[in-house]
C-alpha cells in the first residue's frame, strides 16, 4: 500500500481553497459536530452572518438528505458514507459539495428534479418551496429530498450542479454542488 | 395543564411555556434531523391552552436558523394559531431578530405572509 502523502494532500487542499472536507460514514452527531466546526471556520474567516448562515444551512440540508436517504434504504454504515467539501471558488464565493452512493434509478430522478429547479428564477423557487411546504408529509418523494433541495437552490447564487458516476451493484455516486 | 420547559441543545432551541401569562417562548437554532418529538410538545401545549378558550396567547420567538424539517413544523404551529384566530381567539407572534443577520427577518417574513393574525417582526440589538 502506498504511503499517504499528507504534504501533497495539503498542497492540493490549499490550492483548491478547501476549508473543510470529510469522507466516511456519517451519523447525526457527526453532522452536528462538523457543522459546529464549519461555523467556527466561517466566523474565523469573517464571513458575513447571512453568508455564514446560508453555507451552514446548505451543509445541513445536504448532509441530512444523505442521512435520510441511506437510513430509508437500510444501508450499513460503510454504504451510508458521505463525501463533503466546503471550499471557495475563483470568485471567493463559498461552495458546498456533497456526494453519496445512491440507487441509479433514484439518481436519475434526482438529477432531473435538479435540472427542473435550475430553470426557475428566485420567484419561481419561492413558489415551489411554498408548494412543497404545504404538501402532506407522506406524499413526499421516496428520495425525501424535495424541500431541502429547493431550500439549497434558493440559498445558492447560481443553479445547482449535479452529476452521477456509475458505481457497482446498480448504484451511482451522486454529487451535488452549490455556490453560495 | 402543566407548563413545560426544554433546555436548548446544539441543534434544538430552548422552549418554555407560561400558562398563567399566556406565553410560549422559543429561542435559538432548530435543526434536528427529526424535529417531530420536540414540536409535538409545543403543539400539544398550544392546543391545550387554546381549548380552554377566551385567553390571549402570544408566541415570543428568538429563533435563529431553522432547517427545512423545523420550518415545516413551525408552519404547522402557525396554521394552528391561524385556525384559532379564525375562530375568534386572540393570538399573536412576536419574533425578535438581530439586524446583523437579515436571514432571520426574511424567514419570519415568509411565515408572516400566510398569517392574518398579528405577527410582529422586531429588530433588537
Amino acid at each position: 500500500m502506498d504511503n499517504i502523502d499528507l504534504f501533497a494532500m495539503r498542497e492540493r487542499f490549499n490550492s483548491q481553497q478547501i476549508m473543510l472536507c470529510f469522507n466516511g460514514p456519517i451519523s447525526r452527531s457527526l453532522i452536528e459536530e462538523i457543522g459546529n466546526a464549519l461555523r467556527n471556520y466561517l466566523a474565523a474567516d469573517h464571513a458575513h452572518p447571512s453568508a455564514a448562515m446560508d453555507v451552514f444551512a446548505v451543509y445541513i440540508e445536504m448532509t441530512q438528505n444523505i442521512s435520510h436517504y441511506t437510513r430509508s434504504k437500510g444501508w450499513n454504515e460503510q454504504e451510508a458514507g458521505a463525501t463533503v467539501v466546503v471550499s471557495r471558488n475563483e470568485e471567493n464565493r463559498y461552495v458546498v459539495s456533497a456526494g453519496n452512493l445512491i440507487e441509479s434509478g433514484d439518481g436519475d430522478s434526482l438529477v432531473a428534479a435538479i435540472g427542473q429547479l435550475a430553470q426557475l428564477d428566485k420567484a419561481g423557487l419561492k413558489a415551489a418551496y411554498k408548494e412543497q411546504l404545504r404538501r402532506p408529509r407522506d406524499a413526499e418523494r421516496a428520495s425525501g429530498a424535495g424541500l431541502g433541495l429547493i431550500d439549497i437552490a434558493r440559498k445558492s447564487s447560481a443553479p445547482l450542479q449535479a452529476s452521477l458516476q456509475p458505481a457497482a451493484d446498480g448504484r451511482s455516486f451522486f454529487s451535488l454542488r452549490a455556490v453560495i | 395543564m402543566n407548563d413545560f420547559s426544554i433546555p436548548s441543545s446544539q441543534s434544538t432551541p430552548e422552549v418554555r411555556s407560561d400558562w398563567a401569562a399566556g406565553q410560549l417562548f422559543m429561542a435559538g437554532d432548530s435543526y434536528p434531523e427529526n424535529s417531530f418529538d420536540m414540536f409535538q410538545q409545543v403543539f400539544e401545549w398550544i392546543e391545550g391552552y387554546l381549548s380552554e378558550g377566551g385567553k390571549p396567547l402570544s408566541l415570543e420567538l428568538r429563533l435563529l436558523y431553522l432547517n427545512t424539517s423545523s420550518v415545516k413544523a413551525m408552519m404547522d404551529v402557525f396554521d394552528l394559531l391561524e385556525a384559532a384566530h379564525q375562530d375568534g381567539a386572540q393570538v399573536q407572534v412576536n419574533w425578535y431578530y438581530d439586524p446583523q443577520n437579515e436571514r432571520v427577518a426574511e424567514l419570519a417574513e415568509e411565515f408572516k405572509e400566510d398569517c392574518s393574525f398579528t405577527f410582529n417582526i422586531i429588530s433588537h440589538n
